[in-house]
């Protein structure tokens, strides 16, 4: 797959058709790959693709915006909705953007891993199983073990039109648990105790804001946060400046967070901020019928209403009289 | 009757029905809690979301959008955003242990003013019912 990947870039620099290529490289040490960049058809060798590569690309297309060229880049079934929002969003031209949909089966929760194994070299997905190689033995694990939450509920977009794909893009079908298992099980929790759980993530925050700096749809020019008049936040991260960040910071989400895990992946202090996204992803869901990243014709549910609203009337009778 | 540990609450109240509403309580002077503090905006949908998560962490104890009832917006559709945002907002704030009775989308129209007295003495009365179950909000 990495070979075919290859060959794809190196023709579509040397014919001119993208001004660079994003894609994954390895990184300072086997467990680690990163984000790489293209731009000449010799650096090809450099592209590599494993379990290893969680990044979402997309959130480097932000950085496109003003300029004519084109960009290309390779993309896991689940980021492939971050470009259908980009797009939904006005954030990028579809044409402007070489898509390479790579069949990924799963990435690997390196968290999982080294809890597992130490000196791990590399791992190659095989089926249900992953291949975990250290020193001369290869290990077979099932996939189960080490898959990052968010694979579980693996999703891609329905209508997505990729212009390369390295082998036949589907979802990834694990595991039978709700995908919203995780936020169902805060809700049956008493209200003081949700508080109390939220509190104490929100007090660990240190405000470095990865979370919003890794996100794909955290594409402000200036962000509410930034701003200084009116001025949303201080500095400082008390449980107040921060409980006000998280909730702001979800309210954007609202029909426009993918779950690609990023945020929590990247947050230096392990605060679970998926239960906090995919809260709002599964009402905008529920009540409003809307998913983000499925399809660029969608209207995201907050710009748009019926006057007879049968899905929101059940729990209306609680808000509104 | 009011008391100093009444809960205060900030109300939103849009300009053409329950800004109008709110006055004519005023005018009957009919009894309400005092500590209610009424800001006039031009329709409920002025009301950003994070106005209310602001007020929320910030300490106060409840917030109430007043809008037209669906159908009377001035701007014909505002208060059928307003509706969608409420309902989810709700649910995101009721996720991380702020009540619901904390922020209320209420309909109200210019001759409602009974209506407006009653709509804050009842969430008044709600909210101080949490309140004595409820340990202080953040500091800072
Ligand atoms: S990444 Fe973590 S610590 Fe940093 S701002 Fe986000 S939640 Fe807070
Ligand atoms: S946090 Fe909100 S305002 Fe800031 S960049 Fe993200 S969406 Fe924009
Ligand atoms: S909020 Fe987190 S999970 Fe959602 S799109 Fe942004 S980075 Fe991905
Ligand atoms: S003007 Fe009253 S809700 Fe829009």
């Amino acid at each position: 797959m990495e070979q075919e990947l290859r060959e794809i870039v190196r023709k579509l620099l040397e014919e001119g058709a993208i001004e660079y290529f994003i894609g994954y490289a390895e990184g300072f040490e086997p467990l680690h790959t990163t984000p790489c960049f293209i731009e000449r058809g010799e650096q090809v060798q450099a592209l590599v693709w494993s379990p290893l590569c969680p990044y979402n690309l997309a959130r480097y297309l932000h950085q496109m915006k003003n300029g004519a060229g084109k960009v290309g880049l390779v993309v896991k079934g689940c980021d492939a909705r971050a470009i259908v929002e980009l797009v939904k969003g006005n954030q990028i031209q579809r044409e402007r953007v070489v898509v390479v949909g790579i069949p990924c089966q799963g990435q690997v929760d390196l968290a999982k891993l080294e809890d597992a194994f130490e000196g791990v070299e590399a791992v190659e997905g095989k089926g249900d199983t992953f291949l975990v190689t250290v020193g001369e033995k290869v290990h077979s694990v099932e996939k189960e073990r080490l898959l990052r939450e968010k694979c579980f509920s693996c999703r891609h977009p329905i209508s997505f039109e990729y212009d390369f794909v390295l082998g036949e893009m589907s979802p990834l079908v694990y595991g039978s648990e709700s995908e919203f298992a995780m936020v169902e099980e805060l809700e049956r929790l008493p209200v003081e105790e949700r508080r109390a759980f939220w509190r104490a993530q929100f007090e660990r925050c240190i405000r470095c804001y990865a979370c919003r700096d890794i996100c794909y749809a955290c594409y402000c020019q200036e962000c509410i946060f930034e701003s200084k008049a009116p001025r949303w936040l201080e500095k400082t991260t008390t449980p107040l400046d921060n409980q006000t960040y998280h909730l702001i910071r979800a309210w954007h989400m609202v029909g426009r967070c993918i779950d690609c895990g990023e945020c929590e992946r990247v947050c230096p202090v392990g605060i679970p901020l998926r239960r906090l996204y995919k809260k709002v992803e599964k009402e905008v869901e529920q009540l409003f019928d809307y998913r983000a990243g499925m399809r660029v014709e969608d209207l995201p549910p907050l710009v748009t209403f019926a006057a007879e609203e049968p899905a929101l009337s059940s729990r209306q009778d609680r808000s509104e009289r | 009757m009011a008391s100093d540990d009444d809960p205060t609450i900030l109300v939103f109240a849009c300009n053409w029905c329950s800004y109008a509403g709110a006055d004519l309580a005023g005018v009957s002077r009919l009894e309400m809690p005092p500590h209610c503090r009424v800001v006039r905006v031009m329709c409920s949908a002025r009301v950003r979301p994070e106005f209310v998560i602001a007020a929320l962490s910030r300490g106060l104890d409840g917030v109430v959008v007043l809008g037209c009832h669906p159908g009377d917006c001035h701007y014909s559709e505002g208060n059928y955003y307003t509706r969608r945002r409420a309902l989810l907002l709700k649910e995101l704030l009721e996720h991380v242990g702020i009540e619901p009775e904390r922020f209320q989308l209420r309909w109200i129209s210019a001759s409602e003013g009974a209506k407006f007295a009653q709509t804050i003495t009842e969430i008044t009365g709600e909210i101080k019912a949490l309140d004595g179950r409820r340990e202080p909000p953040p500091e800072g």
